[in-house]
């Protein structure tokens, strides 16, 4: 870290770019005739015309009620697989490669086929996203929990620590780091799919609204919803590194000393 | 002994595979899964077989890479330039750091609608929307890479005389390249998805409009949906191997990658340092 900078300098100096390029945009389009490309201030008013205090907030809602539920199915079936194979090494052997192609298996290749089993309702895009947002949560689970120190566990055994109370507290806790990795890697996962399903198939969410403008010629309603969309994947990201920080504040501290020696 | 553990394992697995399409099969046979909506595992595999025999699968396929591979060239190529840029100077660091983790933030689909608006339904907006995947969390990548270049090697470099576009071939790049190797392989995943994705919502041609035209044909293009999607996991297996062998060629000498290989695949995805 700086010590010749002085906290104000620091700031001014994370600062001027963004509001750079900000004051860019919207003095460049200000005068904007273009369909396409309207005024900053037009955009950012249907921001909040729409949005913030408009018939849009229900389209807000149900994404945001879609990621949700999605991402929570997602977390507690990949923890919980994860573990479950951590656990079961000759299923775990068996299955690895069948595990490791849909990992890589694109995922967006599926919203055709969840159409066609689960219709366009809420559960064909909460399974899609759950589904799809799995495999990181599984595959760092299982990889973070492989990684344990076998010491501590014969410890926790030897101390007659009953087996639920060793998982949760042992290996869990010591997989935590990555499992923290892969649930970062499945917001973004998750956040796509919810976009691309209510895109291609919906009558509601963001990704409906922003293909509804376009295709009404509303491109000021397509800019907004950009707009959101930056906002949600901004503000998810935030919330997960603070939430990281909080809960795993024993190990980059841990890490810390370590570095220091 | 070895030989009994390997056969062990290959024939688990292959039992897997097996039980697999059995219970498919026989779940379709017994009409539990009706077949307007879920196609036999015979009549997928069947559909698969014809696929790989028709010009029009091989096509979609070429399409798709072309996509994948022409937006990560350029989006990589940026992402090093920028990155080392930004990354060799302290000030432009720590002014342009928020915006790159900004951009990164931003759902790729959020600009599909503008990349329709520039370029309309063709090559040029897959190439644009995969680029611009790529390039934010490679940048990051490159840029950390850069900054964590050994004070050693670069004082030994300076002692040495070795300065310039040389300094950057044999000092900088050799000690950023496992950062960026990190970065590739995640975007090597990023891209296709992305690619794909422009395809199935934005229409240009490829394995996604493939598989959405399937699937709008009705129940009895469902099984070239599904040896679709198949192929485009295939696709995905084999760009992540093609580029994890690469990897090891190419950063043997590097101490991080002989570590890595007892675990390749799925703890290469956690992005280094941040």
């Amino acid at each position: 870290m700086p010590r010749s900078l002085s906290l104000t300098g620091r700031i001014l100096t994370r600062l001027w770019l963004p509001v750079v390029l900000a004051a860019a945009w919207w003095v460049s389009s200000a005068g904007s005739t273009s369909l396409y490309f309207p005024p900053l201030s037009k955009i950012l008013a249907a921001v909040w015309t729409q949005w913030a205090a408009g018939p849009a907030r229900a389209q807000l809602a149900s994404s945001l009620e879609h990621l949700v539920t999605g991402y929570a199915l997602a977390c507690l079936l990949g923890v919980g697989f994860g573990a479950l194979l951590w656990s079961l090494r000759h299923v775990r052997d068996a299955t690895s490669p069948y595990v490791y192609f849909l990992y890589v298996l694109p995922a967006p290749v599926l919203v055709p086929a969840a159409m066609t089993l689960f219709g366009l309702g809420f559960s064909m895009k909460v399974v899609l996203i759950a589904f799809a947002a799995m495999w990181p949560v599984l595959l760092n689970t299982l990889d973070g929990m492989r990684g344990v120190d076998p010491v501590a566990l014969d410890t926790a055994r030897a101390l007659g620590v009953p087996p639920a109370r060793r998982v949760l507290s042992v290996v869990l806790r010591a997989a935590s780091p990555q499992i923290a990795a892969g649930l970062r890697n499945s917001l973004q996962v998750a956040i796509i799919l919810m976009v691309v399903s209510e895109w291609v198939a919906s009558t509601d969410g963001i990704g409906y609204y922003i293909v509804n403008s376009q295709e009404s010629f509303d491109y000021t309603g397509m800019w907004s919803g950009i707009i959101v969309l930056a906002i949600i994947g901004t503000v998810a990201n935030l919330a997960f590194v603070a939430a990281e920080n909080r809960i795993l504040h024993w190990h980059y501290g841990a890490r810390a000393v370590e570095g220091a020696r | 002994m070895r030989l009994r553990a390997a056969l062990v394992r290959y024939g688990s697995r292959l039992l897997v595979l097996v039980a697999a399409l059995g219970l498919w099969q026989g779940l379709s046979a017994a009409g539990i899964i009706s077949g307007d909506e879920f196609p036999s595992m015979t009549a997928t595999a069947r559909a698969l077989g014809d696929q790989a025999g028709s010009a029009a699968l091989w096509t979609a396929v070429g399409q798709t890479l072309a996509g994948w591979g022409a937006g990560l060239l350029i989006g990589g190529a940026a992402a090093v330039a920028l990155g080392t840029l930004i990354g060799l100077n302290r000030f432009a660091y720590r002014s342009s750091i928020g915006v790159i983790e900004f951009f990164k933030t931003i759902p790729v689909v959020a600009i599909l609608p503008i990349a329709l608006v520039l370029w309309g339904v063709t090559l040029n907006m897959k190439i644009a929307l995969v680029t611009f995947a790529v390039f934010w969390p490679l940048v990051i990548q490159v840029c950390y890479g850069v900054r964590s270049l050994d004070p050693v090697a670069r004082d030994t470099a300076a002692a040495l005389g070795v300065t310039g576009p040389r300094k950057f071939a044999v000092v900088t790049l050799p000690s950023a390249a496992p950062f960026i190797a990190t970065g590739l392989r995640v975007s090597v995943a990023v891209a296709l998805i992305v690619d794909i994705v422009a395809e199935l919502i934005g229409g240009g041609s490829g394995l996604g409009t493939r598989i959405l035209v399937a699937e709008n044909a009705g129940p009895s293009q469902y099984p070239a949906m599904y040896a679709y999607i198949v192929v485009a996991g295939i696709l995905g297996v084999l760009l992540a191997g093609v580029f994890a062998v690469a990897e090891r060629r190419l950063l043997h000498w590097h101490s991080a990658q002989r570590a890595d290989t007892v675990a390749p695949e799925p703890a290469a995805v956690v992005p280094v340092a941040s």
